[in-house]
């Protein structure tokens, strides 16, 4: 597994580039989607990239009373984030970076972001800085063991917790054949919509002080640091989805390297998350925002899906 | 009995697992027509094990109950209690306030498959594929129906939570002993239905004595 030639590591790359820049365009779908299912019409599936065009040219306003923590902020959230992409495979069954980390890396790297972000928001001294990042850290305390209850199921029933065996072994087992990975399957998706800011947890299109747990710790941000902060929030998501995809949804992977695969494994892969997309679109305009305190029964259903998969396996 | 093939062996997994998935959800959500449709689809996918079971056997009986379990229990209980939940005159259709709260029952419902799951490993009789797979199930079925009566406060919940226990009940006879003669089903099926009739008429007897439907009411079993 060691030994990678010089295309694959190009490949790796190109991966994670597709990654990072798609990662606006499913932002764009979904935002559309939930326009239409609420018969508006909505922007065009490409005015995130205009936004993050125009937020770069715009001047950027910083508190004089705010350290360098604020400013150091959106750049260590876009390394970050940016940097956990090269882990991810989407179209070959593997990425070659990942002899470097596992998934707990990946998670890893979240949390460093997230540990960031809620430090900013305090920094500023803000009232509503501090709100989210409470909020935030409530709320990532409680998805946190869910995350790893959940990493542990597919990590016994796949073998590793490298996200390439992982995916290798997923793409070569049916989903029949190992049932427990349905309530690994739901568990990870509530964590997912915990982790990106959706709806049953956090409303992120509005700016409303009950509502607002991600917007609220970087309303200080403007110009390019709020261009940074908007695109490493849309990778973060990215990277979820498309380990989802990996995961669960494991068809159509490249198996030899040839230029007419590759392209097919792009569109496959681009299909497979715009589909994930839109159904998660869907879901937020079926539900409303819960109540804060009642999140952590999602959670808490999370967790004991999860448990279940752990006592499936060990059967 | 046949020689099951892998794919029949890969279904009962399955439908082991989304039987479980759906009990979960009579355990998670809180209205009451909520419950009801959890409790539906729960049904339909019992039945559907049945035939499964059936095919896998070859008893035909078996399609003949697990044909009478989708008519009576899945379409005709639940629209009874459903004409109830409408009828009944409190305004708020929700357990509101149950002596667990629902994250916990969650987790304890949890914990009551994995101790089922152990019981099942203790029993010798875990020979056959259809016993080792479903066994299990049932047990916790059973027990997460009991759960579900002690830790409500809403009567409705208490009809959701035996009839909860009924199917588990159902399910271990059938994968068992491959079905009891054809009469004792009919027997079976018929007594749930007027069980939940009589039920019904209960629930609307406190509604109009007591303005709600809590058990709290019944508790008190002299008139001053």
């Amino acid at each position: 597994m060691s030994n990678f030639s010089m295309l694959e590591y190009g490949l790796g790359i190109l991966q994670a580039l597709l990654i990072i820049v798609l990662s606006s365009l499913i932002v764009g779908i979904m935002r559309k989607i939930k326009a239409k299912s609420q018969k508006r019409i909505g922007s065009g599936i490409f005015q995130p990239y205009y936004d993050i065009v125009k937020l770069l040219r715009k001047d950027e306003v910083v508190s004089d009373q705010s350290s360098w923590i604020f400013r150091a902020t959106p750049w260590i959230n876009f390394v970050t984030t940016a940097s956990a992409a090269f882990f991810i495979p989407v179209f070959l069954v593997y990425s070659p970076f990942g002899v470097v980390g596992d998934i707990l890396l990946v998670v890893g790297l979240f949390a460093l972001g997230r540990f960031f972000t809620m430090l900013a928001g305090l920094d500023v001294a803000s009232s509503f800085g501090g709100l989210g990042s409470s909020r935030e850290m409530m709320i990532s305390v409680l998805v946190e063991p869910a995350l790893f209850m959940t990493i542990f199921v597919i990590a016994l029933f796949y073998g590793g917790t490298n996200i390439s065996t992982i995916v290798s072994s997923a793409n070569d087992t049916s989903i029949l054949v190992v049932p427990g990975i349905l309530f690994a399957l739901i568990a990870f998706f509530i964590i997912m919509m915990a982790e990106t800011g959706k709806l049953p947890f956090d409303n992120p299109s509005t700016h409303l002080e009950l509502t607002m747990i991600h917007e609220a710790m970087v309303l200080e941000y403007s110009g390019k640091s709020l261009a940074l902060m908007e695109w490493s929030h849309a990778i973060k998501q990215m990277i979820l989805f498309t380990l989802f995809v990996d995961i669960f949804f494991p068809w159509n992977f490249v198996e030899q390297i040839s230029l007419v695969g590759i392209s097919f494994g792009i569109i496959v892969f681009i299909v497979k998350v715009s589909a994930l997309a839109s159904f998660t679109a869907f879901i937020e305009t079926r539900v409303a925002k819960w109540r804060l305190f009642r999140v952590s029964d999602l959670i808490a259903m999370a967790i004991s899906s999860s448990m279940i998969g752990v006592i499936f396996f060990f059967l | 009995m046949d020689l099951i093939l892998p794919t029949q062996i890969d279904l009962l997994h399955i439908s082991a697992v989304i039987l479980l998935i759906a009990t979960f959800g009579i355990v998670v959500r809180r209205g009451f027509s909520d419950w009801l449709h959890a409790y539906r689809y729960q049904t339909i996918i019992l039945s559907g094990i049945v035939a499964l079971i059936a095919l896998i056997t070859g008893i035909w009986e078996l399609y003949i109950v697990s044909a009478l379990t989708l008519g009576i229990k899945a379409i005709i209980i639940p629209k009874v209690l459903f004409y109830v939940t409408k009828k009944l005159d409190s305004p708020i259709k929700l357990e509101i306030n149950p002596y667990v709260s629902l994250r916990i029952s969650v987790i304890v419902s949890a914990l009551l498959v994995a101790m089922s799951y152990f019981m099942a490993l203790q029993l010798p009789i875990s020979s056959d594929e259809t016993i080792s797979v479903f066994l299990p199930v049932s047990f916790s079925l059973f027990f997460i129906g009991l759960f579900i009566i002690i830790s409500r406060r809403k009567a409705l919940s208490q009809i959701v939570g035996l009839l909860t226990i009924e199917n588990g009940l159902f399910l271990f006879a059938v994968v068992v002993t491959h079905g009891f003669s054809l009469i004792i089903e009919i027997g079976l099926m018929a007594d749930i239905l007027i069980g939940v009739i009589i039920s019904s008429i209960l629930l609307f007897r406190m509604s109009q004595t007591f303005d709600s439907i809590d058990i709290k009411n019944l508790e008190s079993l002299r008139d001053d």
